[in-house]
């Protein structure tokens, strides 16, 4: 009877006492000879400005009327490059209960652009030889010049396309080449000194901290799930309770929103085959901690070894998330074009179909870019994803955009055909399984022979007849 | 090794347990029953005759007997690693649905106003017809072209058959009935997606295909056993009785080449090599009258095929240069 009560007593305190996994936040502050009142080391405001910049951005990207706009692209441009005081954070905007503590840009940093942080190699996916800073320059004053962001006679939507390729080019790109690269070296932004004058953080713990802020993630990611974490960067209205860490009932845009890679990440992980989100956050928090527990020393070379060990964690799983997004978007452009060619055959309303169809290319294009942004040169498999996608979406003549005038006007040339092309996005999702193991796949065209042939499937055949 | 033995273990039990094997137990104990009433109420002897066909250790543990188990398990052995070497069926459905878009031309999506079930319903039964003529034809190959025989052979050569006997294939064989698996379920399965998309779907019971679980519910592990269930001679020409199936492994040269379906007769009528079961059939299974020294012995079985082979080639080799030279 004893044993049965001590037994109850233990399980009903492990159930009662779940230790919280550590958020990314409060850290102490190492940093030899501080003198400052701040007890909390973890600082990514630069980043957290740089997430609504991009989430504004891409708003008023889909704001134009189908005309020159010159007041339009003087503030998109104003988001992307400028740094002026004044810029108001347009998305992510309080939904009904899902109030949001900011609405400045500078009330989280100050100073800050897009421009500055952005790709700075030449993206061969894209006409014109441009660099990635380039890209996002010339779509900027396309978009401004769109009918709400999409181009019919080119199958672009530029709000997706320069969201997209604005999270590769310079969020992915930034933590993944530059933060948990070469920043990571003992001579760069050593642990040993504060980051800056008087700064409350070590070289190192900043270093680290701004590849966290450009992932995205909530400060409190690892206790929600992946659903949850979902809910708040769609900012359901319920979603508030799991976004309000300090409890003050409102959303901070600093570290209380899921923003970019991390909402893709909850996304995917949310069907439960995979598990990027919190692999990626877990890899950060811990890398944090043992930064920390260096308490303001330089890393030893096995601490930076080890510290290299979690950030190709990030990186890979990173990686393996944008992958997942070309994935599903060329399963999706898949759909459109098997939808746009029945569209074609009833005389249907092919005009709509073809608007979701430059979405959703869009969207593929823009992470197909993103994913060649990153550390390493995919060398063939860049090449194939360039050479498969092409330059924008085969249009109803069969043509595609093959490069750009000297005065960045679109040139089309004729191409493979609709129906050739829906093939094409099957061998991306093909390609993506091949080179990166995607496992969430979401859109899967071939899911459905996998699902018939584990159903057919009956183990080795010896049997006679 | 280890996991080798172990994965063994998993594949024997699951022979016999999961409801889409032949010898699930399920099965076997659904035809014991079908025995019994056959005897009962069918069969010229009466319920005595279970004595001598079924309940009789001269079949179970006869000679022939004992080369079915042990083919079994040596078969299953081996298997572990000839498997992952064989081509998978999803491997050629997505072949076949990528190249659909090329002979196609586009993707149409067909049906969409029929229900769902009549998607299920269609895919079923084209994938079971179509595996009824694939396993019907290559039999018949198995039986016309002599390098082929020479493994089939083996499967004949039982002299009792149990429902152990539908193990009894050569390697080589097995590896062919594999691939013949391979390519319906890869048709089946690429042109029902291609044209018919998430809606494509095979209806189950207890997991299994519900026209194979109808035929393995009806006795099917009857075909092999001395149990000479036939049906009415109109149902014969539709369905393969079991008896119709012993007189395919009957020592009667009438007998030979004949009854190759599975399920379907109505192939072996189209081909003009159906014939009937007839009550009271008294019929002795082998490769003939005759028994050879060593018919049984594991090493012929294993090596005797080879060995058939070999011959078959040297004499076309060796009348190939006779008509050369005598030209």
């Amino acid at each position: 009877m004893k044993l049965k009560v001590l037994v109850s007593a233990v399980v009903m305190a492990s159930a009662t006492n779940v230790i919280a996994a550590q958020n990314y936040a409060d850290f102490p502050v190492t940093v030899k000879g501080y003198e400052g009142k701040s007890e909390n080391s973890v600082s990514y405001t630069g980043q957290a400005a740089r997430q609504v910049l991009h989430t504004s951005l891409k708003k008023l990207a889909g704001k134009g009327n189908g005309q020159a706009n010159p007041e339009l692209k003087a503030n998109m441009l104003a988001y992307f490059e400028g740094e002026g005081a004044g810029r108001e954070i347009i998305s992510p905007a309080t939904k009904g209960a899902f109030v949001v503590a900011e609405t400045q840009v500078d009330e989280l940093s100050k100073k800050k652009n897009l421009a500055g942080k952005a790709y700075k190699g030449s993206v061969p996916g894209w006409p014109g030889n441009m660099t990635g800073q380039e890209v996002l320059g010339f779509m900027i004053d396309k978009a401004s010049g769109s009918n709400k962001g999409y181009d019919p006679l080119t199958g672009y939507d530029y709000a997706q396309l320069i969201s997209k390729f604005t999270m590769g080019a310079v969020f992915y790109n930034q933590a993944v080449d530059n933060y948990l690269d070469e920043k990571l070296e003992a001579d760069t932004k050593p642990n040993s000194k504060a980051y800056g004058e008087g700064k409350p953080y070590t070289g190192k713990e900043h270093v680290w901290d701004e590849a966290f802020g450009y992932f995205g993630a909530q400060a409190n990611a690892l206790n929600l799930t992946a659903d949850q974490v979902y809910k708040v960067a769609k900012q359901k209205e319920d979603a508030l309770v799991y976004a309000d860490l300090n409890k003050d009932g409102k959303v901070s845009l600093y570290n209380e929103m899921t923003y970019a890679h991390a909402y893709y990440a909850a996304g995917f992980d949310k069907g439960g085959k995979t598990n990027y989100l919190h692999t990626i956050v877990q890899a950060f928090v811990d890398g944090r901690q043992l930064i920390a527990d260096a308490n303001g020393e330089a890393l030893t070379d096995q601490q930076r070894n080890k510290l290299k060990g979690y950030a190709k964690t990030i990186s890979d799983n990173w990686e393996m998330v944008i992958a997942e997004a070309v994935f599903k978007y060329a399963g999706s452009t898949y759909k459109d074009l098997q939808k746009l060619n029945e569209a074609i055959e009833s005389n249907g309303d092919a005009a709509k179909a073809f608007r979701t169809y430059a979405k959703h290319w869009s969207e593929l294009k823009g992470f197909a870019l993103a994913l060649q942004t990153g550390k390493d040169n995919l060398g063939d498999t860049a090449v194939k994803l360039n050479r498969l996608i092409g330059y924008s979406p085969v249009l109803l003549g069969n043509t595609q955009v093959a490069g750009l005038d000297a005065k960045g006007n679109y040139i089309q040339a004729s191409s493979i055909n609709m129906k050739e092309y829906m093939l094409h996005m099957l061998k991306v999702q093909k390609l993506m399984v091949d080179q990166f193991s995607v496992q969430a796949r979401g859109n899967d065209v071939m899911a459905d022979l996998g699902d018939l042939a584990d159903k057919l499937s009956s183990g080795n055949s010896v049997e006679n007849d | 090794m280890l996991e080798a033995v172990t994965q063994f273990y998993q594949d024997l039990i699951i022979a016999f347990t999961d409801p889409k094997k032949r010898v699930f137990w399920g099965y076997l104990l659904i035809s014991l029953g079908i025995a019994v009433c056959w005897a009962r109420w069918v069969a010229p002897g009466g319920i005595s005759k279970l004595k001598d066909c079924l309940f009789n250790r001269r079949i179970w543990w006869s000679t022939s007997a004992r080369s079915d188990y042990a083919i079994f398990l040596i078969n299953r052995f081996s298997f572990l690693f000839i498997a992952p070497l064989l081509l998978a069926q999803l491997t050629v459905a997505t072949w076949l649905f990528e190249s659909l878009h090329d002979w196609v031309g586009y993707r149409p999506v067909i049906g969409q106003d029929w229900p769902d079930w009549c998607v299920m319903l269609s895919f079923t039964l084209f994938y079971f017809v179509l595996d009824d003529f694939f396993r019907f034809y290559l039999h018949k190959l198995l039986h016309e072209i002599p390098c082929l025989w020479a493994f089939h052979k083996v499967h004949h050569s039982a002299r009792v058959l149990t429902p152990i006997t539908v193990f009894r294939t050569h390697p080589v064989e097995a590896v062919l009935f594999s691939l013949r698996t391979t390519l319906v379920q890869a048709i089946s399965i690429a042109l029902f997606v291609f044209f018919f998309g998430s809606r494509a779907d095979l209806i189950t019971v207890l997991g299994a295909g519900v026209f194979a679980f109808a035929f393995n519910i009806t006795g099917s592990n009857l075909r092999h056993s001395h149990i000479a269930l036939g049906y009415w001679r109109r149902l014969e020409r539709w369905l393969i009785s079991p008896a119709q199936h012993q007189i395919h492994h009957s020592t009667n040269p009438a007998h030979f080449d004949k009854n190759y379906g599975v399920v379907l007769s109505i192939w072996d009528r189209m081909g003009g090599t159906l014939v009937h079961s007839e009550r009271g059939q008294e019929l002795e299974f082998g490769l003939s009258r005759h028994l050879e020294q060593g018919e049984q012995n594991l090493l012929n079985l294993y090596l005797g095929p080879f060995r058939e082979l070999w011959e078959l080639l040297l004499s076309r080799i060796t009348k190939t240069m006779k008509a050369i030279y005598n030209r």
